[in-house]
């Protein structure tokens, strides 16, 4: 019985991609339509169902108006309702409850393990971890994210949340201002994580060793030291499956929105939107994780982003590897001592427990 | 109360777009933006017919349901109004409307959408009736002049019919019946289909002319 229901399952997703290949080409037929509906006149006289089916198809093309614009021809689009299922349903639902959870249960990581802390005392000399430019774009490529992440949850999620204690002018002005900037926001985005992929895909590369770290979940529970390169595979999880696959997923559904004069249908942007709002709601949850580690998580991460340096003992204990290649001098980055006396400070201030 | 709305008799409707220039005349809508059109199903074919759409002011309106700031609204009448200094152009709207009632008078390049415009069914904005601001809006008040929706009013085989829904059904119900065409005199002879079908046009036929007599 499952089994018959998750074949039907497989079968309609497979009919639907199908359909979605073949659709424009398909040849409208209009003996087939008309002969549908002789038949049914002769079993239920006066029932015009076929005839209606066929209008919302809207693929005669003998289905004519004078007035010009994309669609206009179109009497009825059933997409809509279908979207409007969507976004008013699940999507609103379970991305809200996805974005209510995740920040809990960090909470509750937090309360539980506490900030990840230096074990070893901090030596003092510094490694130039991030160059200007990669902070250039790292910071670019995160404002405009958390840009974009505000923007979209008040448009997705303030009706419900915001505009009642705000009330609906200055809610709509919030929203009228959070929509213009998501839209101009947007492309800029895009650029950065294209940007960001070219600086950053030579240390996210798989190696070996970023196995060990995936079996022992970065001995992120256990404590354990785990070794890794320059970034570890949890690093590399959320730059190749975060940054790159849900930042371009995305950021294409986005610019098929933010971009309505090519003439696309509705229906294409009903389906975009739709794929805009998983992938969105998908990479803001996995942001909070990055944003945790990256800031409160992880004494002397944010100042590593923030001031491109770190200990040398910061150094062994997250990337262990890392460090050693830095000192064998096969490392990108080095040893640096031209930093000046309160960036010094900022790093030894960061490990004070 | 009146519960307000648009009925299109295909029979009758000639495609002459009379409909479509009231409205624009009437409201001095800008180019690109057009509130209501005429679409026909089958042109040059035998058979065609032509039906006037515009927003159909729904009582579960699907541009209500996702309007992220919840400017468009019901009156007690059942019409379908929105507030033009909250609208932020997204664009939802006619993402989800059937109909595709929703108007974006193009801004800005790159198809930035302006404020939407739509069929008011006559009835202005949530500015003051008859306003200076809420005809530069929204167009002119009828409704709150005591009079019906320009394009019904204008058109001239009388296709297009506005206005309380109960007057309207009447007036399309008795013409139904008086002529024994259309909506196949009043719904479904068989919704669910009978296993001995017989002929077409028996029912039909039937229910015509017991609709003539009363």
């Amino acid at each position: 019985m499952i089994k018959t229901f998750v074949c039907a399952r497989v079968w309609l997703l497979f009919t639907l991609i199908c359909g979605l290949v073949v659709a424009p080409a398909s040849a409208w037929s209009a003996d087939s339509s008309a002969q549908e509906q002789a038949q049914r006149q002769n079993t239920q006289p006066g029932n015009n169902a076929p005839v209606w089916r066929e209008v919302r198809k809207g693929e005669n093309p003998y289905q004519t108006t004078q007035v010009r614009g994309v669609e206009t021809n179109i009497l009825m689009q059933s997409a809509g309702e279908t979207w409007r299922r969507l976004r008013n349903g699940p999507l609103t639902l379970y991305g809200g409850l996805l974005l209510i959870a995740i920040p809990l249960l960090i909470y509750g990581f937090f309360r539980w393990k506490g900030p990840l802390r230096l074990h070893g005392k901090p030596s003092g000399r510094l490694i130039e971890r991030f160059s200007d430019w990669e902070r250039l774009v790292h910071w670019s490529t995160a404002i405009s994210f958390l840009i974009l992440a505000v923007s979209g949850v008040i448009m997705l999620f303030g009706k419900y949340v915001l505009l009642p204690l705000l009330g609906h002018d200055f809610f709509s002005w919030l929203a009228f201002f959070g929509k213009n900037l998501h839209n101009f926001v947007g492309p800029l985005f895009v650029f950065c994580t294209i940007v960001m992929f070219v600086t950053f895909v030579r240390d996210n590369l798989w190696r070996m060793i970023d196995f060990q770290w995936l079996t022992k979940a970065g001995g992120l529970l256990s404590g354990e030291h785990v070794p890794s390169g320059r970034f570890n595979a949890g690093e590399k999880a959320w730059f190749w499956f975060g940054v790159i696959l849900l930042g371009l997923i995305s950021g294409a559904s986005g610019l098929v929105m933010d971009f309505a004069n090519f003439e696309q249908t509705r229906f294409v942007m009903q389906s975009a939107n739709v794929v805009h709002v998983i992938s969105a709601v998908l990479f803001i949850a996995m942001s909070l994780g990055h944003i945790y580690i990256g800031t409160v998580g992880a004494d002397g991460a944010y100042e590593a982003m923030r001031l491109g340096v770190v200990d040398e003992m910061w150094a062994k204990e997250h990337h262990e590897l890392w460090c050693e290649e830095v000192k064998a001098g096969t490392a990108k980055q080095h040893f640096t001592d031209a930093v000046p006396a309160e960036v010094k400070t900022q790093v030894a201030g960061a490990f004070k427990a | 109360m009146a519960r307000m709305k648009f009925l299109l008799d295909a029979e009758r409707c000639i495609e002459c777009n009379g409909c479509v220039t009231a409205c624009k005349s009437e409201h001095e809508i800008p180019w690109g933006v057009n509130r209501r059109r005429v679409v026909t199903l089958n042109d040059g074919v035998p058979g065609e017919k032509s039906i006037s759409v515009a927003c159909m002011h729904c009582s579960d309106a699907p541009c209500v349901a996702v309007c992220p700031v919840d400017c468009i609204y019901t009156t007690t009448e059942g019409v379908v109004l929105h507030d033009k200094d909250m609208c932020i152009g997204c664009g939802y709207c006619s993402y989800a409307c059937p109909f595709g009632a929703p108007q974006f008078p193009q801004q800005g390049l790159f198809g930035v959408r302006g404020k939407m415009d739509k069929c008011t069914f006559c009835a202005g904005g949530p500015e003051v009736d008859n306003s200076e601001e809420e005809y530069k809006k929204y167009g002119r008040n009828r409704l709150a002049e005591g009079k019906l929706p320009a394009c019904a009013e204008m058109c001239s085989t009388k296709a297009l019919l506005g206005g309380d829904g109960d007057v309207i059904s009447d007036v399309f119900r008795n013409r139904a019946l008086a002529r024994g065409k259309g909506s196949e005199v009043l719904g479904w002879a068989t919704a669910y289909g009978k296993p001995d079908a017989k002929p077409e046009g028996a029912d039909g036929k039937a229910a015509a002319k017991a609709g003539s007599k009363s």
